[in-house]
């Protein structure tokens, strides 16, 4: 294999997002958009809050929110030009109701997105979208918590978006998930909620893949809500927890647009998951110049060399956590010289998330491509290793569905 | 008998309330979920405990990761094989440990507490309080996560150390977002930092929102409402604290040996008791250790009512900002962050405990063939909430038997700060 061929493969169409469908594309895009808003701010908003005037409460100025809008632009993938239709956006946010239930979970979404980042995204969480319903933010508990999702759901019916947090348990009639005094599933209450809404959103692992609930050997029988659901636009956003950022992506694309973004075919948005973590990673220079931590606390650690080595699945994940980043930017995994466990990947409990080389891990991509170890071949080899992690990326891209992972008996 | 749900507890509880004379007589408590995380750990890689784990919960991930590493730590050290973790490592795994209690028991304050309170009763907090108490959680999650890469839900911590490698430059920025997070919480929670010098008259005359919330107590006659057996646990060894149980106000040592988890006939959750027990866990424990001026007056008269247990919390938001701030200034960053473990065992056993935030938090594990056999989790809910019987009522149930109506009853079994998807794993 060489380099050319390496190149080849990294760079495959289906390993790429089309950032720039052209003129034509974003013209009529931005006339669709215009219209949009224009109609949304028609409506009626659903709660009387003023984003310009909490953002000012807080000391946030204009110029700190347009600069906010135009990162949000660059992350939904949209061209610079679009930056004021996104704060527009975000200020018409609260005509678009969005419910948020919890399943089976650890509720890890729900506090990472308490957490969200932006300048003053937590004010836009908590007062700009109308959050109708969510159990662990709302003032309501119990029996009125009911009765107040009951009234979300009929007054908004056919337009709310539903963000589902967690797995649902369908072993032994979905004993091991049951919500509210009738005893009613969480299966049921999936479907109940999901009937009227627009749009559903997975949020996190467990509702979009099943999560460390459907691990092996999955007592419960978690499926994620894709299983669950039919006949609905669904948008996963995977990852353990997922990045507040592209949670708050979707609603202001389906706000801007009245629709869901771009997905692949694991119906993740493209703005987020089009490209792997290897790809925009901190440490990729040092992979390509060979040049690994072999052991936590060695030099190599100390000088944020490539953590592959160490257990990164950064090659097979495919997530814009290398360039979102988490709790406000401050840092992500591989920054603090941890690997990467593929959290955003079906199934990564299973195949991923070994806390050891990937060398001792068994697994082996689709096309048997991951080497055994680096060390034992040389240099030379690590191309072969590249090569099969292109391989194996640029399957999960164009096949999209569940990837075959071979795990050697007894490995479980 | 009414039922009661309780939402905003990370998942859902039940209350089955039984009335005699216009008054609670016993009170069950059900857990309805259930994932089964023991079970996925079976015959599991060890080290695959520790990507697992933190996902236990979603509030206290890092005390589950924290547990796991100690855990498998004490396998290796009962096989007989050196563990060496340097003091720059532990002092980075306290910091992290001691945000995520921070930042818990703000969120507790404003999304839990206050809103029930408001329930009740008039109490002058508004959302703006929680707004800027939000700049403040915010800052301390920065904290975790220079050393964490993120929160919730990291891998940092490994048997031997952590993974990151700090440069002056992150000890630096760390500083500067917990001097925002002090600063926020000097002006809203309490005026005077110096935690052991605050007292009752203090905390009454205080314009905070913890003067605020003491009032309401006082003007609503709750302060005393609450009590449960007076007798506190705490398993996990750290800077501040060390293995004991307390009765009353003295203690006495404790081994993990005599915990006993006992399944129960409704609901996944398990009771847990110590040498036949219930005792309680969490921030009153410790500061029953510490033995605060405010605590130590609280409880002469409240003993461990509602006003102690929230202090109790409350206050220790403080000592630990206070003690992050230390840690931050004696890290040696010439120190290594990790020393290898030699970790070729095929048999053995290992136990933990780490302070959650919420409580003392178990963790043992059994392995055989280089593989997980057993493993079991004992989390700080299991000893709060566990269901014991009329003669002998747990914790919560205790504190909330003789109350007038569910409401207030309510409030009592929030300021245990309970966790369902813990106490469900």
């Amino acid at each position: 294999m060489n380099r050319e061929h390496l190149r080849g493969l990294f760079s495959a169409k289906s390993a790429r997002v089309n950032t720039n469908k052209g003129e034509e594309y974003y013209n009529s895009l931005y006339e669709r958009c215009k219209a949009r808003l224009e109609e949304l701010k028609k409506l009626k908003p659903v709660n009387n809050v003023n984003i310009m005037e909490v953002l000012e409460d807080e000391g946030i100025n204009r110029r700190d929110f347009l600069k906010w809008a135009s990162a949000m632009t660059a992350t939904l993938m949209l061209p610079a030009s679009f930056t004021p239709l996104v704060a527009e956006a975000a200020e018409v946010m609260n005509r678009v109701p969005v419910i948020w239930i919890e399943l089976q979970d650890c509720a890890g979404n729900s506090e990472a997105l308490l957490r969200s980042d932006g300048p003053k995204v937590d004010e836009i969480i908590l007062d700009i979208i109308s959050l109708e319903f969510h159990e662990t933010l709302m003032a309501a508990a119990g029996h009125q918590a009911e009765e107040q999702l009951e009234d979300a759901m009929h007054h908004f019916k056919g337009k709310y978006l539903l963000f589902v947090e967690g797995a649902i348990p369908l072993a032994n009639g979905g004993v091991y998930g049951t919500i509210g005094a009738s005893g009613e599933t969480f299966e049921e209450h999936l479907h109940r909620v999901a009937k009227d809404a627009a749009a559903v959103v997975a949020v996190g692992t467990c509702a979009t893949f099943g999560g460390v609930p459907a691990a092996a050997p999955n007592p419960t029988g978690a499926v994620g809500v894709m299983d669950i659901v039919k006949g609905k636009p669904i948008v996963n956003i995977p990852a353990c927890p997922a990045n507040p950022a592209n949670m708050v992506g979707v609603i202001l694309h389906y706000v801007l647009t009245g629709q869901i973004p771009e997905l692949d075919s694991l119906l993740r948005p493209k703005f987020a998951f089009g490209y792997r973590i290897h790809d925009n990673c901190e440490r990729r220079a040092h992979f390509d110049a060979g040049e690994f931590v072999e052991e936590w606390g060695d030099e190599g650690a100390k000088n944020n060399f490539c953590l592959y080595k160490v257990g990164c699945k950064g090659p097979m994940t495919f997530n814009n956590c290398s360039i979102i980043r988490y709790n406000e930017a401050v840092n992500w995994p591989i920054g603090a010289g941890h690997g990467c466990i593929g959290c955003s990947e079906p199934d990564f409990w299973d195949k991923y998330a070994y806390e050891r080389p990937m060398a001792d891990a068994n697994i082996k991509a689709p096309t048997g491509g991951v080497e055994k170890t680096v060390d034992e071949f040389g240099l030379g080899l690590l191309t072969a290793a590249a090569v099969g992690i292109g391989i194996h990326a640029a399957f999960s891209a164009v096949a999209g569905k569940k990837e075959e992972c071979e795990i050697e008996e007894g490995d479980r | 008998m009414r039922v009661e749900l309780i939402e905003k507890i990370e998942g859902e509880a039940k209350l089955e309330y039984k009335f005699k004379e216009n008054k609670i007589d016993f009170v069950k408590i059900v857990f309805p979920h259930y994932r089964g995380i023991e079970e996925i750990l079976r015959n599991r890689p060890v080290w695959d405990a520790l990507a697992i784990n933190p996902r236990v919960c979603g509030i206290c991930g890092h005390a589950h990761l924290f547990a796991t590493v100690r855990a498998i730590e004490n396998l290796y050290q009962n096989a007989g094989i050196d563990v060496n973790i340097t003091e720059k490592a532990k002092l980075i795994r306290e910091i992290t440990l001691f945000c995520e209690h921070i930042q818990n028991h703000l969120k507790w304050i404003y999304l839990v507490i206050v809103p029930i309170m408001k329930s009740i009763a008039k109490i002058n907090i508004d959302q703006n309080s929680f707004l800027e108490i939000q700049k403040a959680i915010v800052n301390i999650n920065r904290v975790l996560a220079i050393f964490s890469g993120q929160w919730p839900h990291s891998s940092y911590m490994v048997p031997g150390g952590v993974v990151c490698d700090p440069t002056n430059l992150d000890i630096m920025q760390a500083r500067n977002f917990l001097k925002n997070a002090l600063y926020i919480v000097e002006k809203r929670v309490f005026e005077n930092m110096a935690f052991e010098e605050i007292t009752v008259s203090e905390l009454e005359k205080s314009r905070t929102d913890s003067g605020k919330i003491f009032r309401f107590l006082k003007e609503n006659s709750l302060l005393s409402i609450g009590k449960a057996n007076d007798r506190y646990l705490i398993f996990g060894e750290h800077s501040f604290t060390k293995r004991v149980k307390i009765i009353k106000t003295v203690s006495y040592p404790v081994k993990i040996k005599y915990v006993k988890e006992k399944s129960q006939k409704s609901g996944f959750a398990k009771n847990v008791t110590y040498k036949n027990n219930y005792y309680e866990t969490g921030p009153l424990a410790r500061m029953m250790l510490l033995k605060p001026n405010l605590i130590k007056q609280l409880h002469r008269v409240y003993k461990d009512g509602i006003s102690t247990r929230i202090f109790a919390r409350v206050l220790e938001i403080l000592f630990l900002l206070k003690k992050v701030e230390a840690h931050l200034n004696s890290i040696e960053l010439s120190q290594k962050s990790y020393n290898h473990i030699k970790t070729e065992i095929k048999e053995g056993f290992g136990e933990s405990a780490v302070e959650a935030a919420r409580g003392s938090l178990i963790h043992k594990i059994w392995i055989e063939k280089n593989r997980i056999k057993k493993y079991e989790i004992i989390t700080p809910t299991q000893w709060n909430l566990s269901n014991g019987t009329l003669q002998n009522p747990a914790t919560a149930q205790k504190a909330m038997i003789g109350l007038k109506n569910s409401k207030l009853a309510e409030l009592v079994f929030r300021t245990f700060d309970v966790c369902s998807v813990c106490t469900t794993h």
